[in-house]
């Protein structure tokens, strides 16, 4: 099948040979010029990242200038990514060309698999950022210093695919705390089977969670504990760039929410206004949804019900937007049952973060809802420790969440030391982390 | 026309192998397959045009593409254009994509040099081209068997700072939660100014937070809830050779979850780390020994019955992390004392480990273990059932302990990159800690 290990080595190093050891002319020049004068000149390069190892990054590329803000750069690269079938990340990064190198733009992308670990993505995003940065760095005198190795084509593309796309994932997880008056427990299990082509897309899962939380108080313990049962189905069929239509199923059993077994079925149809082909830039999308919803409560509802089947309809359009300027996140959502009007809900939720001028970022995350459709509420009050711990879903008309922020920053505009002595603690600080 | 012939013997030898090494194919043949092996992917065709020069020679420096003899059938025009009358005059590199590259242009200067002779401006022109064609090799099957190399080591500070590398950041954070009977509010705040060089690293904030909590009891009463905390530290560190480095802390902090007036403390610290730090993403094995005096004055006296006190305290960290294709492990181990009694104090071990067992399947552990017998500042009142269900206040404690675990199989098509957004891609989660 493939080449004996030394042939290949042998054809590498003559290839290193060839093409990098062998002194350019105009690198002969460059070497009796100092080096740190040829970094002075190179690209000033803004990464917009967030789920990128920029330490790993800024050690391993070296022959670029980094920047902490936007309007510095000569190369901003957006680096978006989506999960793909196989249950990896696509990452999309896209090269816009600012200043001096307004003219140029590109988009690369690599792809990573849900088997890789952390180093492997890493290297493997380092490998495309420094391919799509050339086109940059070749109008640096910097350029000249850089080679390229070539190693032997490996044989052939790969196999056909004997699992028909089918992807299987099994996780377990527990976390365990505690000190000597207090005790908290939880326990995650889940199971998927995805088979996602760009025909279609077909989603199975199921998931079980328990937790248990103990406080020593003075005269004895308050123990709470909650748990739950999830199984979902999605099918979805694509209609061209703009529509898909699909079903959800849904089986869960809740606590919190007083449901021992609710089972939801519902066709759904959805209209992208921007072509699904731009989705890791942007989308626009609205989803309809007819739901019926054959449900059992755990105990007795406030409207007397232990049992019942409900219709219910929801509609609702969502907003996603990544560009220079930050991120743009929208979304509204309404439903109501069919029985009773009145019996309704809308959520709202939005994600705005954006680099306003220079060195000024600010964002808004929040979320409201109307609620009007709490139709599985206990019958009785909860203990005033079900209410303390929040283990039983109370009475509302509302509720809302919200995060604001902004940072000001100034100084040198430099970002490329990495100095790793004593930590590198930050200190303390909000940090918000979204999927 | 045999453009070999020419040259010297050395340079024939080396074109001729990797010529065959590579069966780099002929102007427009397609590539010679191997027998029992499929082909390989095709190579970027790439029309050159640059009237006279010697295409076996731009060849053999740029190995990774097809040159074509004719624009038809290319993906990307190379069109070099003298600008001026040699020796001075530059060279215009125009890369202009076709077909599916189309729109991505490029446009190059090479400048040579007073005393280049002919062959050397060829070589300087192909060093060029083979960097502007890589954007489009890497849209084809061959980017995975090209790599980007950098020849040399430059020092990140080798730039004109007119900030000497100082950055200074102001920013403030509010988070707000609520339901027809909940309400709960954060907010924090901070400024900074740090400098990081490699032989030096300075670190100053200052912070404050507050929270609030209020429930709705139902009975026309509400239990409502207020803490705090501020604080300010600096570090400094300089750097003393790729093994050690020497520095010291400076803190204040007040906080009513702490029981904490008011505490200043100042620590002198020294670090060695027994890999370079240069390998710092890679692997590292840090041990930082440091000793502080702290100055503290106590909201309410303490269950020792103090309300004010100096102590001095020495603390000894070992701190070990790898990353590597496997994946990642992380062992820390700290232990503390008091000088005025030495029964004061507090042993730590935390580690974490993410590795790869086998193709499909993960296994991820966290955890870790302190045993407390330094909680003097613990207040002498104790704590309402309140402070205790919300987690309001210190309490007393002989240990405590967080251990996670997990595991994830996956087998099937996992290296498929479909991506399909339709009805979105799952869930939103959002996390926010302070």
């Amino acid at each position: 099948m493939r080449k004996a290990p030394g042939a290949v080595a042998a054809v590498i190093l003559a290839l290193a040979l060839a093409l990098g050891s062998k002194p350019l002319p105009a690198a002969a020049q460059a070497a009796s010029q100092n080096i740190d004068e040829l970094k002075k000149t190179a690209v000033k390069v803004f990464l917009d990242c967030d789920d990128c190892d920029l330490d790993f990054i800024k050690t391993e590329i070296t022959f670029v200038n980094y920047v902490r803000d936007r309007l510095e750069a000569q190369v901003h690269v957006l680096i978006t990514t989506q999960a793909t079938g196989g249950g990896g990340q696509e990452y999309t990064l896209t090269f816009i060309g600012q200043n001096e190198c307004r003219d140029l733009r590109d988009v690369q992308k690599y792809f990573s698999s849900k088997t890789d670990t952390e180093d492997e993505t890493r290297r493997g995003l380092v490998k495309t950022l420094k391919l799509g940065l050339m086109s940059f760095v070749a109008r640096t005198p910097i350029a000249c210093r850089i080679a390229v190795d070539y190693a032997l084509p490996e044989a052939g593309a790969a196999g056909l695919d004997r699992w028909r796309s089918w992807v299987f994932s099994l996780s377990g997880n527990g976390y365990f705390s505690g000190e000597e008056s207090y005790m908290s427990r939880m326990v995650y299990g889940s199971f998927s089977a995805n088979r996602i082509t760009p025909r279609s897309k077909l989603k199975l899962g199921l998931s079980v969670d328990t937790s248990k939380q103990r406080y020593e108080i003075e005269d004895g313990t308050v123990t709470g504990s909650t748990s739950s049962l999830d199984m979902s189905g999605l099918y979805v069929k694509s209609l061209g760039e703009h529509w898909s239509a699909g079903a959800y199923v849904e089986i869960e059993s809740s606590l919190y929410s007083n449901v021992d077994l609710g089972v939801t079925l519902a066709p759904a149809l959805e209209f992208n206004f921007f072509p699904y082909s731009q989705s890791t830039r942007r989308q626009l999308r609205a989803l309809y949804k007819l739901a019926v919803i054959p449900v059992k409560y755990r105990e007795e509802t406030v409207y007397g019900k232990l049992r019942e089947t409900l219709f219910q309809e929801s509609m609702s359009l969502s907003l996603d937007l990544r560009e220079k300027l930050g991120t743009i996140s929208l979304s509204v959502e309404a439903s109501n049952y069919l029985h009773d009007f009145a019996k309704y809900r809308v959520d709202t939720f939005s994600v705005v973060n954006l680099r306003l001028y220079k060195g000024f970022s600010v964002f808004v995350i929040g979320g409201y809802s109307w609620i009007h459709d709490q139709l599985s509420l206990l019958g009785r009050e909860p203990t005033y420790e079900e209410q303390l711990l929040r283990l039983r879903e109370l009475p509302m008309h509302s509720n809302y969440f919200a995060a604001v922020g902004f940072q000001f920053q100034f100084g040198s505009i430099f970002t490329n030391v990495i100095n790793p002595r004593f930590g590198s603690t930050g200190g303390g600080g909000l940090s918000i982390h979204m999927n | 026309m045999n453009p070999i012939k020419t040259r010297s013997i050395k340079a024939a030898a080396l074109a001729v192998i990797i010529t065959l090494a590579l069966a780099l194919p002929g102007s427009a043949q397609a590539p010679v397959p191997k027998p029992g092996s499929p082909p390989p992917p095709p190579l970027l065709k790439v029309f050159l045009d640059w009237p006279g020069t010697d295409i076996e020679a731009i060849r053999a420096e740029i190995p990774f593409v097809t040159f074509v003899p004719s624009l038809d059938e290319a993906q990307v025009r190379v069109a070099i254009t003298p600008q001026g009358p040699p020796p001075e005059g530059h060279l215009r590199i125009e890369l202009t994509g076709l077909g599916e590259f189309q729109g991505l242009d490029n446009t190059l200067t090479y400048a040579p040099g007073r005393d280049e002779k002919p062959g050397d401006v060829r070589k300087g022109v192909a060093a060029l081209v083979r960097i502007g064609l890589l954007r489009y090799a890497a849209k084809t099957p061959v980017a995975k068997d090209l790599s980007v190399k950098f020849l040399d080591q430059t020092k990140p500070t080798s730039v004109n700072d007119e900030w000497n590398f100082w950055v200074f950041s102001l920013s403030g954070n509010a988070f707000l939660s609520g339901e027809t009977q909940y309400r709960s509010g954060s907010y924090y705040s901070s400024v900074s100014a740090n400098r990081t060089t490699p032989a030096f690293k300075v670190r100053t904030q200052a912070y404050g937070n507050w929270s609030n909590y209020w429930f709705d009891l139902g009975d026309g009463t509400a239990y409502t809830s207020k803490t705090h905390g501020y604080g300010g530290s600096a570090l400094v560190v300089k750097s003393l050779g790729e093994h050690w480095s020497a520095g010291g802390y400076v803190e204040a902090e007040s906080s009513t979850y702490g029981n904490l007036n008011l505490a200043l403390s100042a620590a002198p610290a020294l670090e060695y780390d027994v890999f370079p730090y240069s390998e710092s993403t890679k692997r590292q094995l840090r041990i930082l020994y440091r000793i502080g005096l702290t100055r503290t004055r106590y909201y309410v006296e303490t269950v020792y019955f103090k309300t004010a006190e100096t102590l001095l305290q020495e603390a000894l960290s070992v701190a070990y992390e790898v990353v590597r294709p496997w994946g990642k492990a992380s062992l820390q181990l700290q232990g503390s004392h008091f000088f005025h009694n030495v029964k004061f104090n507090r042993v730590e071990l935390a580690g974490g480990l993410e590795f790869r067992i086998w193709r499909g399947l993960n296994l991820e552990v966290d955890g870790s273990y302190t045993r407390i017998r330094d909680q003097l500042a613990l207040s002498g009142e104790g704590a309402s059932l309140e402070d205790i269900l919300l987690r309001q206040r210190q309490l007393a404690t002989g240990y405590n302990y967080s251990f996670s675990v997990g595991f994830n199989f996956s087998f099937g098509s996992t290296k498929s990159n479909v991506v399909n957004p339709r009805f979105g891609n799952g869930g939103r989660s959002i996390s926010i800690s302070m």
